[in-house]
Parts: C-alpha cells; sequence; structure tokens
C-alpha cells in the first residue's frame, strides 16, 4: 500500500513515516503542498494523508483541486484545529476521515486500516484470536471449551479489541467506537481502565496465556504474545 | 487634575454668568425705563400746576402777572397777546425760545432751545387773544436719568465679575470631589486594585457615584485575582506534566537499560503526554466555550434517558469503591439540549461525586420535573465542601483543598465545564453543600412544555 504523507512539520512528517514503512506501508513524504501536488500528480497513491495547514498551498486548497481533477485516492486530513467547522470543511471538500492533532499513532494506522477495508463487506460472524472465539451472532465468547460470560459493554469492548487484533488500541478510540463519545473532554478514562481490569480477569487470569496487554502510555493491545 | 474637572467647571460658571447676566439686564432695562417714566410723569405734573397757576393769573389780571413772578422764582413763562409778548420771565428769556403763535398751543412737548437745553412746553390761549406760554427745564430729569444709565451699566460688569468669581469658587469647591477621584483613580492600575474612591457622603450625587465606582472596582480586583489564580494553576498544571516528561527522558538517556526498561521509561513519558492532552482539549472546551464558537445543536430531549445512560457508563467506578451508586427517576424528564454537553455536565458531576465520596458511600441521583423547572440531582455523601468557597467552586482549577498536591487529583476543570455545558443548555447548576456530610449538584433546566404537549395532545 503506497501512502503519501503531505505535512510540512518535518519532525511529524518524518516520525509518521518510519512508524507507517514498520507497519510495511510504503510512505512518500512532501514538506509542501506544491511539492505533494506534484507528486500526486507524476503516480498513482493509495492514501494521501494531508495536513490542512500548510504554508503556500493550503491542505483544503489542495484537497480540492485533487478532487476536481478527478482523483479519488482516500484522504484523511490531520487538523490542530478541533473545531467542527474544520472537519466539515474537510469532509465537504472531499476527505474520507479526519484525525484531530496531537493524536496517538495507533488511532492512525487504525483509520488508515479502516480506510483500506472500506468498500469491503465484512461477512464474518466469528472472530478468533489463538483459542479466543468470539460468536457475533450467538453473542457467545470461548476460550478453548471454556464459555466466558461477558455484560454488553464487555462484549463490545472485547470485539473492538479482536477486530483490531494485533495493534494497539488508544482509550481515545475507545471511547469514540465503544462508548460512541463524541466529545473528547469526557472523563471517561477511569470508566475504560475499569473495563479492561474485570475484562481481563475473566479472559485471562484462568489462562496460562496472556491476550490482553497494556501498552504503557499508549493504550491495550489484544494478542498472541507473551508479556 | 485641572483636564476635565476645570473645564466643566468654567462651563458651570459661564452658564451661571450668562443667565446672571441677562436676569441684570432685563432687571436694568426695566429699573431705566420705570424710572424715566416716573420722572416725566413727574415733570408734566410740574408744567400743568405751573401753567395752572400762571394762567388762573394772567386769565383774571394779566397786568400783575409780573407780580406773581418774583425775584427768586424760577418759573418760566411767556404771555403773549396779539403776536406780541405781553411779560416773559428772564429765565425764559435766557432759554432763547421763541414767541410762540396761536398754531402752536400745545398740552405738553419737548422743544430744543437754540442754546441746546431742552425744555418741556406747553402753550395754550388764557384769555381772548392771550397766550401762554409755560416751560420747565429737563436737563435736571434728563441729567439724572444719564447717571441712572451710567450706575447702571458700571454695576452690570461689576456684578458679572464678582458673581462670576463667586460661581468659579463654587463650581470649584462643589467639583473637588472629582478632582479628587481622578487623582484617585490615577494611582489605581490592574497592579493594584485595591484603592477605592473617598466617600464622603454616600446619600449625595458623588457619594453615589463613588460608592458606583467602588463596586466596580470591586468586580474588576476580583476579576483581575481570578485571572491571576487562573494563570498561576494553568501553568501549574501544564508544567507538573512537562516537568516529569523531561526528568524522565533525561534521567533514562544517563542510563544503561535494556529495551524493555526503555519502552518503560518512554510509557511513562506518554502517560504524561496524555495528562497534557487532555488538560489542553479541556481548556480549549471552555475557551471555545468563553467565545462561543461551540455549535450546539439543542432538540427535545429525555434528560432521564441521558441521566441514565450517564448512571450506567460511570458505574463501574462507584463499584470498584464500592459505593451505592442508586438512580431514581420519574419518568421521562422533557428539556431542549444539546445531548454531548449535557453529558459531559453529567460525567463530570458524576465523576466528581465518586471522587470525593469515600469507599463504600452513597450518591444518589434523581431526575424530576419541579414546578417548571427540569432537575438532575447529584448527591454524595462524600467530605463535602468547607464552607467560605462559595461559587468558587466552579472557577477554573478551583479546587476546595488548598494543597494541590493532595487529594483525589483530577485537574479541577470538571465544575468549570459542568458549568459550562448546563448554561450552555440554558439552565444552570445549583448547589449545597455540608462539609464532612456531602455536596449536591443540582443541573437545572427549563422544562420544554412543547415537547410535552406534543407527546401527549
Amino acid at each position: 500500500m503506497n501512502i503519501l504523507i503531505i505535512e510540512d512539520e518535518k519532525k511529524v512528517a518524518l516520525a509518521l513515516k518510519k512508524g507507517l514503512e514498520s507497519e510495511h506501508y510504503s510512505v512518500e513524504v512532501a514538506f509542501t503542498g506544491e511539492d505533494g501536488f506534484f507528486r500526486l500528480c507524476s503516480r498513482i497513491f493509495d492514501l494521501i494523508i494531508l495536513d490542512l495547514m500548510l504554508p503556500g498551498r493550503d491542505g483544503t486548497e489542495i484537497l480540492g483541486t485533487i478532487r476536481k481533477n478527478g482523483i479519488r485516492t482516500p484522504v484523511l486530513i490531520l487538523t490542530a484545529r478541533d473545531a467542527v467547522e474544520d472537519k466539515i470543511i474537510g469532509l465537504d471538500l472531499g476527505a474520507d476521515d479526519y484525525l484531530v492533532k496531537p493524536f496517538a499513532f495507533p488511532e492512525m494506522t487504525a483509520r488508515i486500516r479502516a480506510l483500506a477495508r472500506r468498500g469491503r463487506t465484512d461477512l464474518a460472524t466469528k472472530l478468533t484470536l489463538a483459542d479466543l472465539e468470539m460468536d457475533l451472532l450467538k453473542r457467545t465468547v470461548r476460550r478453548g471449551e471454556q464459555a466466558i460470560p461477558l455484560t454488553t459493554r464487555e462484549f463490545e469492548l472485547l470485539e473492538f479489541l479482536l477486530r483490531n487484533q494485533g495493534h494497539v488500541v488508544t482509550r481515545d478510540m475507545l471511547a469514540r467506537d465503544v462508548w460512541k463519545e463524541t466529545v473528547r473532554a469526557t472523563p471517561l478514562d477511569n470508566v475504560i481502565d475499569v473495563h479492561i481490569g474485570r475484562l481481563r480477569k475473566k479472559l485471562d487470569e484462568p489462562f496460562s496465556m496472556r491476550l490482553l496487554h497494556t501498552v504503557r502510555g499508549v493504550g491495550f493491545i489484544l494478542a498472541e504474545k507473551d508479556a | 487634575m485641572r483636564l476635565r474637572p476645570s473645564s466643566v467647571r468654567v462651563g458651570l460658571t459661564f452658564w451661571y454668568s450668562s443667565a446672571l447676566a441677562l436676569i441684570i439686564l432685563a432687571f436694568s432695562l426695566g429699573v431705566f425705563f420705570f424710572v424715566k417714566a416716573s420722572l416725566f410723569r413727574q415733570l408734566n405734573r410740574q408744567l400743568d400746576s405751573d401753567f395752572l397757576a400762571v394762567s388762573q393769573v394772567s386769565s383774571e389780571e394779566p397786568n400783575e402777572v409780573p407780580e406773581v413772578e418774583n425775584e427768586n422764582s424760577s418759573r418760566i413763562f411767556q404771555l403773549v397777546k396779539g403776536g406780541k409778548v405781553l411779560f416773559e420771565t428772564p429765565a425764559f428769556k435766557r432759554s432763547g425760545l421763541p414767541v410762540l403763535g396761536k398754531a402752536a398751543a400745545s398740552g405738553g412737548r419737548t422743544v430744543l432751545s437754540p442754546s441746546g437745553a431742552r425744555f418741556r412746553l406747553k402753550t395754550a390761549p388764557v384769555g381772548p387773544d392771550l397766550l401762554l406760554s409755560v416751560a420747565v427745564e429737563e436737563e435736571p430729569v434728563r441729567g439724572a436719568l444719564r447717571t441712572l444709565a451710567i450706575i447702571l451699566l458700571l454695576s452690570l460688569p461689576a456684578a458679572l465679575a464678582l458673581a462670576g468669581l463667586g460661581g468659579y469658587l463654587m463650581a470649584g469647591r462643589l467639583l473637588r470631589p472629582v478632582s479628587i477621584f481622578a487623582a484617585r483613580a490615577e494611582r489605581i492600575s490592574a497592579e493594584d486594585l485595591s484603592a477605592r474612591l473617598p466617600v464622603e457622603d454616600p446619600g449625595d450625587e458623588f457619594g453615589q457615584l463613588a460608592g458606583v465606582v467602588n463596586r466596580m472596582l470591586s468586580r474588576l480586583e476580583e476579576a483581575f485575582e481570578r485571572l491571576r489564580r487562573f494563570t498561576a494553576d494553568a501553568s501549574h498544571e501544564l508544567r507538573t506534566p512537562l516537568t516529569v516528561i523531561r526528568s524522565v527522558g533525561e534521567v533514562a538517556l544517563e542510563e544503561e537499560l535494556d529495551a524493555a526498561a526503555y519502552r518503560d521509561r518512554i510509557g511513562s513519558m506518554l502517560e504524561d503526554v496524555d495528562r497534557l492532552t487532555r488538560l489542553v482539549d479541556n481548556l480549549l472546551t471552555l475557551t471555545r466555550a468563553d467565545s462561543g464558537s461551540i455549535s450546539l445543536e439543542r432538540k427535545a430531549s429525555d434528560a432521564a434517558r441521558l441521566v441514565k445512560r450517564a448512571v450506567e457508563d460511570m458505574r463501574p467506578l462507584a463499584e470498584e469503591k464500592n459505593q451505592a451508586l442508586t438512580l431514581a427517576a420519574d419518568g421521562p424528564v422533557r428539556i431542549r439540549a444539546d445531548e454531548a454537553t449535557l453529558r459531559l455536565a453529567l460525567v463530570n458531576l458524576l465523576d466528581n461525586g465518586i471522587k470525593y465520596t469515600p469507599e463504600s458511600g452513597a450518591i444518589a441521583v434523581r431526575s424530576y420535573v419541579r414546578g417548571s423547572d427540569a432537575v438532575i440531582e447529584v448527591a454524595d455523601t462524600g467530605r463535602g465542601v468547607p464552607p467560605g468557597h462559595g461559587d468558587r467552586l466552579f472557577e477554573r482549577f478551583y479546587r476546595a483543598e488548598q494543597d494541590r498536591s493532595c487529594g483525589p487529583g483530577g485537574a479541577g476543570l470538571g465544575l468549570a465545564i459542568a458549568k459550562w455545558a448546563a448554561e450552555a443548555n440554558g439552565g444552570r447548576i445549583e448547589w449545597e453543600s455540608r462539609e464532612k456530610q456531602g455536596s449536591t449538584f443540582r443541573l437545572v433546566f427549563p422544562v420544554d412544555r412543547k415537547a410535552d404537549e406534543t407527546k401527549n395532545p
């Protein structure tokens, strides 16, 4: 998957490039709007990550031109302005998703995966990891032969973790996608931690192999690894 | 000192003097014309009585007229018979008045003599072919009037000058509080708002003005104090995570650690980055709320449903502390609200209640309708708020405990956000608290009657 990052802040751009490359994406970086637009026209990308606040050619301007020229590549916009208006302008101009700075890197990779998946209908009725199996139709969870009874919230939490298995999930992502929180300032972090603790107790404690891990300072990851 | 008050003073004096000048002028003119009229009336009466006296003698005994006129009489008259002067007094001769014919008969008129003096002259027949002319000198009257005019003209500016000076001094005395206000206000600045204007008599206009200004200064001082506290608290809250990030990073660089340990250090730094991000997010929310740039979508909502959801979301936190979190709702509570911000208020209040209530305490949440108000109540059995904090509780970063390092944490923005969220939805926060017994916070909104009508026609 080829990604073009158009971002004037060099440190941010290079950190993103490195991070995405370690996730096996092929990444090009443009530090100016002009350079970005030139690269866009010269080859085909699968995804564009576009900063809205660029010197010279503004991100919204580039986005408008891209869409006017019929380039349909998905665009993920980055904005430091957390104003609703900004997001709306970006989405109106044809962006596919947005991230507000400062964002957590796992959140960006999750968005990229979601954009790459888009259009493909997910027909899976079962999610699995190692001996963990979640039946989405019957709403049941098992580890091996043992059924694990979960509350609705715990089930939704585990489902989200399973869908993002192998990737770090931040508290912000959980608040938004599991708790459906629209305002970032809502103090849900402690609530999330309590639920994770309870889920871990049911999911991992009786078993030898732990699946739910905490990544300090970032979030949680559901993966087959020893901690 | 002499800027504004002095010009008001000059203005006052000017208007005062102008009014006075008009009054004096009108008065002087009145006096002058009244005196003039009465003096001339007197002159005419004298002329008439002279004429009568002389005419009686001359009509009966024309030849005895000279005897009427003795040496020291100053009467001025002339007796003419058939166009020839029969007799005239020396004074008449001196006056140079002409010999008058019948045609000149008149009841009294002013005549200018060849020598330039004015006379009041009455000419009338007193017998067959006998014409008597009697005159009185106008000069004494005119002289008196001239003197009067001079006196009046001279006294006008003198009176004006005196009155103006007096008025100026008096205005100065009256306006002195203003100069004192100005001098005092000059010393009041943002650095020192503690000074107040002097109030000599709280009843008079200046006293009232000083009172108003003083109250404004108190409010300003309070606002500045709040701002100062906010800045100090904000920088403290921002610096703490920055210090942690910096020192953890610096120490980790000094040490020889394995990959896992480095990861742990970086994780620790990221935790504080998170704390910073959250703080900035909250501050941004409040700042945007201040500038009114948060667009709310207020629509008919059921507060009871929102409360239920918030309570269920926060319940795990209460369970962790073995607290009884109870919810009592009488049924739907219809209000118009932006659900996201209202939820923000609810979650913050619940978070606060759980945080400040000790283990095994109780938090009772109720939603009900009280008259025309929809009320959401969060009552805890926590430590309560010591008296004397008042509504400063809702200030940014304000915390009831003095020592920021103790207590259950949180940056102290929760209540500020809850208050904004309540007010943005047309409501308010009520609260009461008893130390060591618990606090009750109520979100109060006007009931949405329209929704009730459409739901139950």
